[in-house]
């Protein structure tokens, strides 16, 4: 064993590599999971939330607000941990997906809610007059509208839960963070590790927040 | 144990370890703060190399997770002979990783303001320094405070990750106790609704700030 630390991680780099792009791999399959789960969540409570009746509204904004209120990795270890005591032992991946599909699914009732609101009311009550009811209102005139305004918000939201999920790291679910925990513990190469671990997180969000805010460009010069 | 013991076993650690999560918020938010701005004016420099390394700093430490930092800067800096206590450890990453995005706030505020008002500024003989201390950043400041609120209750929520490198906070005694007791529902049921109850009037008073620096507008 070489004495140098950098020299030692540089011939164990081929294996940290694999061991990482493994973990960097589910890293993708919780934030494709969750993002999915979250889009559903906010769907549903965003329509709840701009009902015309006080009870699904008020329902849809305590949900925000405790949700966004609570730290997600309190979340986490409510639903690893707490739910384990209660007798539902669930996966540390599965876990995950769902403590962050709740959590982005309260941060994304208000971006869709704020979509649904851009849409003009007069746009609505048209549909109305047309003989839709809400629900085809909804789907047929404002969310194909919404879209636009809502993409942005949800792009950044990706890019955000992608960082969020090295947190799933404390439930031990096998993800980049974790990957890189459990090879520091065998390598002692801290340093090295988490440079490589934070340089593989770059590989992937760097190119998404690129791609992000060119589609923000491409859809604010469209509505010029 | 019924609740009033437990609670009453509880409650005073968890408080103690709140003021925690609260003094370890303060201390990140103020580096984060002071070292934001000096990004963002780095970024906004004229000079092409200051300005390219404050566009790296932002983007790099934008593009990891807060907990990688944490990590790079507790266990990391060890073998360069530095070690941290866990609190300062997570002060300064909350506070390295909160300047990057404060800083494309500040930048925000700044550009905010109408090019013309510099312009008038100095033609009337003001220094570059005096033009920004005196014309821009009092006005930048209407822009920038409810997004800085919203980063406070962030910043609130994230301090809990500190306690992934055993920072004493709220979350970390949270989980002391729960290896202590084994009821992990009960004490993380309860550790969420403290946050809630911290998070919640922040979140409050931020939103009639907005109001009300709206309606000022």
């Amino acid at each position: 064993m070489s004495p140098d630390p950098w020299v030692r991680a540089y011939d164990l780099l081929p294996v940290m590599l694999s061991v990482l792009l493994t973990g960097a791999l589910v890293t993708l399959q919780v934030t494709a999971g969750a993002f999915v789960l979250a889009i559903g969540i906010g769907l549903v409570f965003a329509v709840l939330r701009t009902m015309p009746a006080r009870l699904p509204r008020l329902i849809a904004a305590t949900y925000v607000q405790v949700f966004r209120g609570v730290p997600v990795l309190t979340q986490l270890f409510v639903i690893y941990f707490g739910l384990a005591e209660l007798g539902l032992r669930l996966d540390p991946l599965t876990a995950a997906i769902i403590g962050f599909g709740i959590n982005g699914g309260a941060y994304l009732t208000e971006v869709f809610r704020a979509g649904i609101e851009s849409i003009h009311q007069g746009q609505i009550e048209a549909a109305y007059m047309l003989g839709m009811t809400r629900m085809m209102g909804l789907r047929i005139i404002v969310l194909p509208q919404a879209v636009r305004v809502v993409l942005p918000p949800l792009g950044n939201f990706a890019v955000g839960l992608l960082k969020d999920t090295a947190l799933a790291s404390a439930v031990a679910a096998p993800e980049l963070t974790f990957r890189g925990r459990t090879l520091v513990d065998q390598t002692y190469l801290s340093t090295q590790v988490y440079l490589l671990v934070a340089a593989i997180y770059l590989a992937m969000s760097l190119p998404l927040a690129h791609f992000v805010r060119r589609l923000e460009l491409r859809l604010g010069r469209g509505r010029a | 144990m019924g609740w009033p013991a437990l609670l009453a076993a509880w409650m005073p650690e968890l408080l103690a370890a709140a003021r925690g999560t609260i003094e370890m918020t303060a201390l990140a938010f103020v580096l984060a703060a002071t070292l934001g701005l000096a990004l963002a004016l780095a970024r906004l420099s004229r000079i092409g190399l200051l300005s390219r390394s404050a566009f790296v700093y932002i983007e790099v430490v934008r593009g990891m997770p807060a907990v990688t930092l944490l990590f790079l800067i507790y266990f990391g800096l060890t073998s360069f002979g530095i070690a941290l206590y866990a609190f300062a450890a997570a002060v300064i990453g909350l506070g390295l990783n909160g300047a990057a995005y404060l800083a494309e706030v500040y930048r925000a505020g700044i550009e905010a303001i109408h090019p013309g008002q510099r312009e008038a500024a100095q033609m009337i003989g003001m220094r570059h320094g005096q033009v920004l201390r005196e014309v821009v950043l009092p006005q930048a400041l209407a822009v920038v405070l409810p997004p800085m609120g919203n980063y406070v209750i962030a910043l609130l929520k994230d301090t809990s990750i500190a306690s992934l490198i055993s920072a004493p906070e709220l979350m970390l005694r949270a989980r002391d106790l729960t290896s202590e007791y084994f009821m992990p529902m009960q004490l993380y049921l309860l550790v969420g609704a403290m946050y809630l109850g911290m998070a919640y009037p922040l979140a409050r008073a931020v939103r009639f700030m907005e109001l009300r620096l709206a309606r000022g507008r």
